[in-house]
């Protein structure tokens, strides 16, 4: 498989704070691979220096076989960039401001085909500025998507989307990888990445702290599945129970790491089954993303 | 250079889309030309509403009553009393007011003290009326007669004075105020982020921007130039290609005096402060409304340097008085000097976010 990214030592200070720390990866063709952090992590000074807006202080990138600090707008030519937050012209249409756009790229797809894909026809001759925040975002990735790049960075693409057009974005992009574009995204929701990503470059204080699959991340630094319940009734003794590895109780709950959920799970039901213990609030928690992180960092993801 | 053009062309049609910068830039200067029209405008119409109290039946008072009703620039309003018309005449709505006398005594005249140009100017032409009077009444026939010859071409009606001053502002407040608010806030909401993360030349669509203006400019002039002539009649002595030349100069001037404010703000509303520091000064100083020489003795060197003079002059020269551009190009290359600072400031200083 081809290398479509690598990235290798970027450093970026700002004054004596170290925005990216000597980091380093690549990005296979046709894959999506996105970097997890919390805010302030320096995914976005990261991406922003692959597109060449930004200049690194050490470190080299090469995308599509071009060196960005040596010819940035030839890297620009070739990426789609969608940038976080960034705004548009309101008093245009959505078919103006492609139409517009279009100028300035070499070459460039029909502003009407990339609407449609965006599932924007309708509002193509509205003002931007009548435009919802879903609508907005698509209207961004149809920018990105503009110059038919092989290679397309998305920075925090569903930030500040309700819970149904983040879903709805997610289907975007999966949409763009099966065209065949490479696609390097930034997210700060570790669902997203989870859900979207090939791979993913966990990313704390300016450094690359984890880079794997999702699956692969979470069997190796998140703990097996566990099984959560409120015991009512009985003593439980856990030597009794098959696989279980370790038990937490926190507020109330009663909390078994295994390592066979199955096997546990059946003998928990045997338990009660034979009135030896009682409990109501059943649940089987998988690991996620976000048990990485807080495994890693010692922190949590969320805001 | 189509991105130059595209960038062109849609700003244009922002503009047209939104309605306060077209406030800002149409509605609001025929405004002014409309008010300061209408308040200053009526020194060289030069009609004088004089006043008549008494019916005075003697032969004296019917000659000064036909005749007076005959002077061109006099409109009579006969009163019903000499309080009310005292009263009027301290309210401004007379010059003169007249007494018609009863039998072959005097014509006892009132007039406003406050007001001693228009009063005086009246009494001038009161007083001619009565001497040519009284020539006619003793019979004789006059020695002299005087015809006036007027030697100078140019015209003298303010509207014809006001409205090149009108176009040259126009062109200077869309820089000041419109470009430096419009690039500002481009930057911060990272429009101009979004442009720069394309591969286009940065330059291309800064001159975009230029040309947007100076087109939005010469759009802006012509509508103010129509209603100025139909609704005002002002008349345009000079050439058009000539004015609209110095429309468009005048236009990237002050655009790049907008880009340059604007790489100095951090936010719109700061640039539009810093606009309005120069714009407003300018407004009522550089001759615009009223000549420079009303100005006070003291700040008129001061007035001089400001960038918009020039541009007043020579859109003046060539608009109201049909002269040629050559004494006016000093002027005009002062002008060009703030433009070519102004992309210098703009060039080092421009950020894209």
């Amino acid at each position: 498989m081809s290398i479509a990214v690598s990235v290798q030592e970027l450093v970026k200070r700002y004054g004596s704070l170290v925005a990216v720390d000597h980091i380093s990866f690549e990005v296979s063709t046709g894959e999506i691979f996105g970097i997890l952090g919390p805010n302030g992590a320096g995914k976005t000074t990261t991406l922003e220096i692959m597109e060449g807006l930004r200049r690194p202080d050490t470190g080299r990138v090469v995308i599509d076989g071009v060196d960005v600090l040596a010819s940035p707008r030839e890297v620009r030519e070739r990426v789609g960039v969608q940038l976080q937050e960034a705004g548009f012209f309101e008093r245009l249409t959505p078919l103006e401001t492609l139409a517009l756009f279009s100028t300035y790229h070499r070459r460039s797809l029909p502003g009407a085909v990339l609407l449609e894909r965006m599932g924007l026809t309708e509002k193509g001759d509205a003002l931007v500025e009548t435009l919802s925040g879903g609508q907005r975002q698509r209207l961004s990735i149809a920018l990105a998507l503009l110059n038919d790049p092989r290679i397309v960075f998305l920075d925090e693409p569903t930030t500040g989307l309700d819970p149904q057009a983040r879903r709805a974005m997610w289907d975007v992009v999966e949409g763009i990888r099966r065209e065949g574009r490479t696609v390097f995204l930034t997210t700060h929701y570790m669902e997203e990445a989870q859900r979207l990503c090939d791979r993913v470059a966990i990313m704390d204080h300016g450094r690359i702290v984890a880079l794997d699959t999702p699956r692969t991340l979470i069997r190796a630094h998140a703990g097996g599945t566990t099984l959560a319940f409120v015991l009512e009734d009985g003593r439980l003794d856990p030597s009794r129970l098959p696989a279980v590895s370790r038990v937490d109780a926190s507020d109330g709950e009663t909390v078994l790491h295994t390592a066979d959920p199955q096997h546990t799970l059946h003998a928990l039901l045997d338990l009660s089954r034979g009135g030896q213990v009682r409990y109501r609030s059943l649940r089987v928690d998988e690991p996620t993303l976000e048990d990485v992180f807080l495994h890693l960092t010692g922190r949590r993801l969320r805001e | 250079m189509k991105a130059l053009v595209y960038t062109a062309l849609m700003g244009f049609r922002m503009y047209f889309r939104d309605r306060s910068s077209v406030f800002w830039g149409m509605l609001f200067p025929i405004l002014l030309m409309t008010l300061i029209g209408l308040a200053f405008g009526r020194i060289d119409s030069l009609t004088f509403t004089v006043g008549v109290v008494g019916d005075g039946a003697g032969p004296a008072a019917q000659v000064v009553r036909t005749g007076l009703a005959q002077v061109p620039a006099v409109r009579l309003v006969t009163e019903r009393s000499l309080d009310d018309a005292l009263k009027a005449l301290r309210a401004g709505r007379r010059v003169l007011v007249v007494v018609l006398p009863g039998g072959s005594e005097a014509l006892e005249v009132y007039y406003d003290a406050a007001r001693p140009q228009d009063s005086r100017t009246a009494l001038l032409v009161l007083e001619r009326f009565v001497a040519e009077a009284n020539l006619r009444l003793s019979g004789a026939t006059p020695v002299v007669e005087l015809r006036a010859h007027s030697v100078t071409s140019q015209s003298s009606r303010f509207i014809d004075f006001l409205l090149p001053g009108i176009l040259a502002l126009t062109l200077a407040q869309n820089g000041l105020m419109g470009v430096s608010w419009t690039v500002t806030s481009y930057r911060q909401r990272l429009v101009l982020k979004r442009i720069i993360a394309t591969p286009v030349n940065p330059l291309l669509f800064l001159g975009g921007l230029l040309v947007r203006y100076a087109s939005v400019g010469i759009v802006q002039l012509a509508v103010i130039t129509l209603v100025g002539m139909l609704a005002f009649g002002a008349r345009l002595a000079g050439s058009l290609p000539l004015l609209a030349v110095l429309a468009i100069g005048g236009s990237l001037v002050f655009t790049s005096v907008g880009i340059a404010i604007s790489t100095v703000a951090r936010t719109p509303e700061s640039a539009n402060v810093m606009g309005s520091v120069l714009n407003f000064p300018m407004m009522f100083l550089a001759g615009t409304f009223w000549p420079r020489e009303l100005m006070p003795e003291a700040i008129r060197p001061i007035i001089a340097y400001l960038p918009l003079s020039p541009l007043v002059d020579a859109m003046r020269a060539v608009g109201a008085r049909g002269e040629a551009l050559g004494p006016y190009l000093p002027g005009l290359a002062y002008l060009f000097g703030w433009g070519v600072l102004a992309l210098v400031v703009a060039g080092r200083r421009f950020r894209w976010e």
